[in-house]
């Protein structure tokens, strides 16, 4: 029988004890490795590929959210948290199983035999891990950065560097100063989160942070382009336009 | 300085206007009926008179507002209006009497006003005092109009930051955490775990008792906040160090109850939670000029990208430093090679 690799991540060395001391009871389970940033994490995780990961929500550099953005192959995650409403909400839907700190060894029981029936079964988790990387902010919270993968290093763009957002198939390429990044994520959730101030969908595969826009040109009859600030130029649909139009009025 | 209410408010202007011209008829009757004046005359005398008075009694408001008790002392408010009564008095008897007796050559009407100067100089000085009372009855209204609403926004200040701090009471992201500690610890090291949970507690207390309005020794405080440290010191191990730089002669100060509590969570959360290296949080404080000087810094990484939150700590202390202390200007921030700092200055009891 071969035994289910674990992965511990917390910031703090005794939250990550508790899991481990728990673990240690049972058997089948071994604890493959123990991180206390989502970096460490998303660099480990890609080397020892293991079956589940003990995940605390709330960590430097980078959430436990915008770390599992970045994973590509879907463990099973078991959440661990102190107090996060927002994630709560997103955990009942899509998580295998949370855990709020404090908790007893029977809850920790239940949330392995939770696992236990998830792991192996892949489709289902990258479903899962799919709809937990569209989990949209809580209202009125908007999107403040974004994380992304970049010749395996790990970037973090504040939303402000973002001049465009270019739908990519089942992928977004955020156009930044700073380069190109791809993201799996769709237009739809970035529409949804941005803050609506400083964006605008002008068209079907384009979002525009408003500051970026330098001019709009008339393209051909009927149609418009959008002049950006570094010289990219952007198809502007008809609802686009009337937005803008309606930005540029009111 | 306000404007001329009498000027700026249609309604005043028109009972102003309303009372001269009434003043000016009565005057004109008693000419025609008491005194036998001839009709015109009358009527002249009464527009000529009072129309020229009505015209002087709007510039007093502007010094009512140049005499008030904020710029002199009351006997010298007393002397400036006795002097300008006498002034405005003569020149507005000089003038009136300039006027009729050009535009008037009838002997007799013409002794009529010299013999009657003397009580047309009390009724001027009568309408002098009148009228600045007047002014200053709305001057004074204004200023408690303008107090009140003062008072009303400060009330909504301080609830505003009572809210605030509650939420800062009891944060429950750092309760549940020290929890989860302590439940770690008793497994590992039950001796630290009794610690712990005494010093949580002890610091719970602390939060819990705390009043918007009290004051509480510097020494006081930085015990509180050190059982706080310590708590975090347990949770994120030896992720940071605590130096206090503070002059003997500060921690007797007084200071707003749990007012620097915000500024230790802000330098865990923003320097050692966003940091993967070591960070150094250091207090100093030091009296200077007048104020004591409290400063908490740490350093952190430029290149986080700043999560939400921030800054709401800062404006909650604004918030209560100004109720305090009635002063907006006692917080500033700085940030220069990686160090992030914040300056408190709390004036000191005269």
């Amino acid at each position: 029988m071969k035994k289910i690799k674990t992965l511990i991540v917390d910031d703090e060395k005794l939250a990550r004890e508790v899991v481990s001391r728990y673990l240690s009871e049972y058997d089948e389970f071994e604890i493959a490795g123990e991180c206390s940033n989502g970096f460490e994490a998303i660099k480990l995780i890609n080397e020892i590929k293991p079956d589940l990961i003990f995940l605390d929500v709330q960590m430097p550099k980078i959430t436990g959210f915008e770390m599992l953005e970045l994973i590509d192959e879907p463990p099973a995650i078991i959440f661990t948290t102190a107090f996060d409403q927002y994630a709560i909400k997103a955990f009942e839907v899509n998580a295998i199983d949370y855990l709020l700190k404090p908790f007893s060894e029977e809850r920790f029981k239940d949330a392995l035999d939770k696992a236990k029936l998830s792991i192996g079964n892949k489709s289902d988790l990258r479903d899962k891990l799919n709809k937990l990387k569209e989990t949209d902010r809580e209202k009125g919270e908007r999107l403040e950065r974004v994380v992304v993968k970049h010749n395996n290093n790990i970037l973090i763009i504040s939303v402000d560097e973002i001049n465009y957002i270019e739908a990519q198939d089942d992928y977004v390429m955020l156009h930044t100063a700073r380069g190109n990044f791809l993201k799996q994520k769709t237009m739809k959730w970035f529409e949804k989160n941005l803050d609506p101030e400083n964006f605008i969908r002008l068209h079907r595969s384009y979002i525009t942070r408003l500051d970026a826009v330098k001019q709009l040109e008339l393209f051909e009859k009927e149609s418009y382009r959008a002049i950006l600030k570094d010289g990219a130029k952007i198809p502007v649909s008809k609802s686009g336009y009337q937005k803008l139009k309606e930005i540029m009025n009111g | 300085m306000m404007i001329n209410p009498f000027i700026k408010n249609k309604k005043l202007l028109l009972i102003y206007s309303l009372l001269w011209i009434f003043i000016a008829a009565a005057q004109s009757l008693i000419l025609i009926f008491i005194v036998d004046a001839p009709f015109d005359y009358s009527i002249a005398d009464g527009i000529v008179f009072n129309g020229l008075y009505s015209f002087l009694g709007l510039s007093f408001w502007y010094m009512v507002n140049f005499n008030s008790l904020d710029n002199y002392p009351a006997y010298k408010i007393i002397l400036n209006h006795i002097a300008s009564a006498a002034i405005i008095t003569t020149f507005w008897l000089a003038a009136s009497y300039f006027i009729l007796s050009n535009i008037i050559d009838d002997p007799e009407y013409l002794t009529m006003l010299d013999e009657s100067l003397i009580w047309r100089a009390i009724a001027g000085i009568m309408f002098y005092i009148i009228i600045i009372a007047v002014d200053y009855v709305i001057i004074y209204y204004n200023n408690f109009h303008d107090k009140v609403l003062k008072e009303a926004e400060l009330r909504t200040l301080v609830k505003e930051t009572e809210l605030k701090s509650l939420k800062y009471q009891i944060n429950p992201h750092f309760i549940f955490n020290s929890l989860n500690s302590v439940a770690s610890l008793t497994l590992s090291d039950p001796e630290k775990a009794r610690e712990m949970t005494i010093k949580l507690s002890s610091f719970l207390r602390g939060t819990l008792s705390r009043n918007e309005n009290r004051t509480n020794s510097l020494k006081e405080e930085l015990e509180n906040s050190r059982l706080y440290l310590d708590i975090e010191k347990v949770r994120f191990g030896d992720k940071f160090d605590y130096v206090e730089e503070c002059d003997e002669d500060c921690r007797g100060g007084e200071v707003p109850a749990m007012l620097l509590q915000p500024l230790f969570e802000n330098a865990i959360k923003h320097g050692v939670y966003e940091r993967v290296e070591k960070v150094t949080i250091k207090l100093k404080c030091k009296r200077e000029n007048g104020f004591l000087k409290i400063s908490l810094e740490n350093n952190y990484d430029p290149e986080a990208v700043p999560r939400k939150g921030e800054g709401i700590g800062l404006k909650n202390i604004k918030n209560r430093l100004k109720l305090f202390y009635d002063n907006e200007n006692l917080i500033s921030t700085d940030k220069s090679d990686g160090i992030f700092r914040v300056n408190i200055y709390i004036p000191e009891k005269k």
